[in-house]
């Protein structure tokens, strides 16, 4: 049956089941950073060149752990919620999150399109880079006090 | 025939057409208790869409962000004429209890509402949202830290999920996507 467009939309005002088309999930491959998306909103650390790669490694992950959502930024310097990444139930502080935080990784999954944000669900990890962004080199630890002094 | 058209396409506003469903299917029924000793299901008894957010009265990490957040995008759709109840689901039944959760949530808005309840309970909540929590260290200062589940969930006066807030985005932005979704309910 071919759906008009009226008809289509009266079908989505009612929450009536369409049929399978891509406003329900595209799957994609794409190639980006693990990062700390706290910390990239909200600017309170750093600008954005400082808070993703290696300078940033240690407070993603503290950031990670508490609960922070972790998000993809893409090639194309799109942010990519990340819901869910294999390995892990939850979309913060697990192992796989944890592991992968501030790698560069190849991902395959399933985008979502919602208000206006991207949501990701990574169903495999494609390939992981790695750190490759070692911009510790120009930035040091940021923030320094991400990294605790050791009580005396 | 052409009216009942109309109609149907007027309720289907095009900003929340044009996007995806969410991947998962999350909410359901809980029943809890607030920081008066109320029980409080997942519906709101004023009638006002919700935003709800797992977290605990006592976490410096994204509760910190997220509570404070909240409070800002339910004094921006207020002025929008929308009332928004902020309700926060603890995952720290020791500490947050009846008694505590009141002031620590004050602190932040006056209409905020804490839920607490039995471990069965709670875990009732956890299952409806696929929230995981885990005490993973222990400030020597503020005591256990528990990484948690922490997109926002806007609802509606039922308690039907109606879409994630992520809470890193600007309050500015989660006012948007909470009006969007709330015109005219409240």
């Amino acid at each position: 049956m071919k759906l008009t467009p009226i008809f289509a939309a009266s079908m989505l005002a009612l929450g009536l089941a369409a049929p399978a088309s891509a406003s329900e999930g595209e799957r994609i491959q794409i190639t980006g950073e693990i990062i700390d998306t706290w910390c990239y909103f909200s600017g309170v650390m750093g600008g954005p060149d400082a808070v993703v790669g290696s300078a940033h490694h240690t407070c993603a992950l503290w950031c990670s752990a508490g609960g922070i959502p972790v998000g993809l930024l893409g090639e194309d310097g799109e942010v990519y919620m990340v819901l869910k990444i294999e390995g892990d139930d939850q979309n913060a502080s697990g192992d796989t999150n944890l592991n992968l935080a501030s790698h560069e990784i190849t991902a395959d999954g399933m985008l979502y399109k919602r208000d206006g944000l991207n949501y990701l669900v990574v169903e495999k990890v494609v390939t992981d880079h790695g750190i490759t962004n070692l911009n510790h080199e120009d930035y040091g630890v940021v923030p320094g006090f991400a990294i605790p002094e050791p009580k005396k | 025939m052409i009216k009942p058209v109309l109609a149907l396409l007027a309720l289907c506003s095009p900003a929340l057409a044009d996007q995806s469903p969410l991947p998962f299917d999350l909410g359901g029924a809980f029943e809890l208790v607030d920081q008066t000793g109320t029980a409080r299901t997942q519906a709101d008894p004023q009638g006002h869409p919700q935003l709800l957010f797992f977290g605990y009265a006592n976490c410096r990490e994204i509760c910190s962000a997220a509570l404070p957040m909240m409070a800002q995008v339910a004094d921006a759709v207020a002025e929008q004429g929308i009332t928004v109840t902020p309700v926060m689901i603890t995952v720290d039944p020791a500490r947050d209890t009846v008694d505590n959760l009141g002031p620590a949530l004050a602190q932040h808005h006056e209409d905020f509402i804490g839920l607490t309840g039995t471990a069965a309970q709670l875990q009732v909540a956890y299952d409806a949202y696929q929230i995981e929590t885990e005490e993973v260290f222990t400030d020597p200062e503020y005591g256990p830290v528990y990484a948690h589940g922490s997109f926002l969930y806007l609802l509606d006066a039922q308690g039907k999920l109606l879409t994630l807030v992520p809470p890193v985005i600007t309050p500015e932005a989660a006012a948007g996507i909470v009006a969007k979704y709330t015109q005219g309910q409240s």
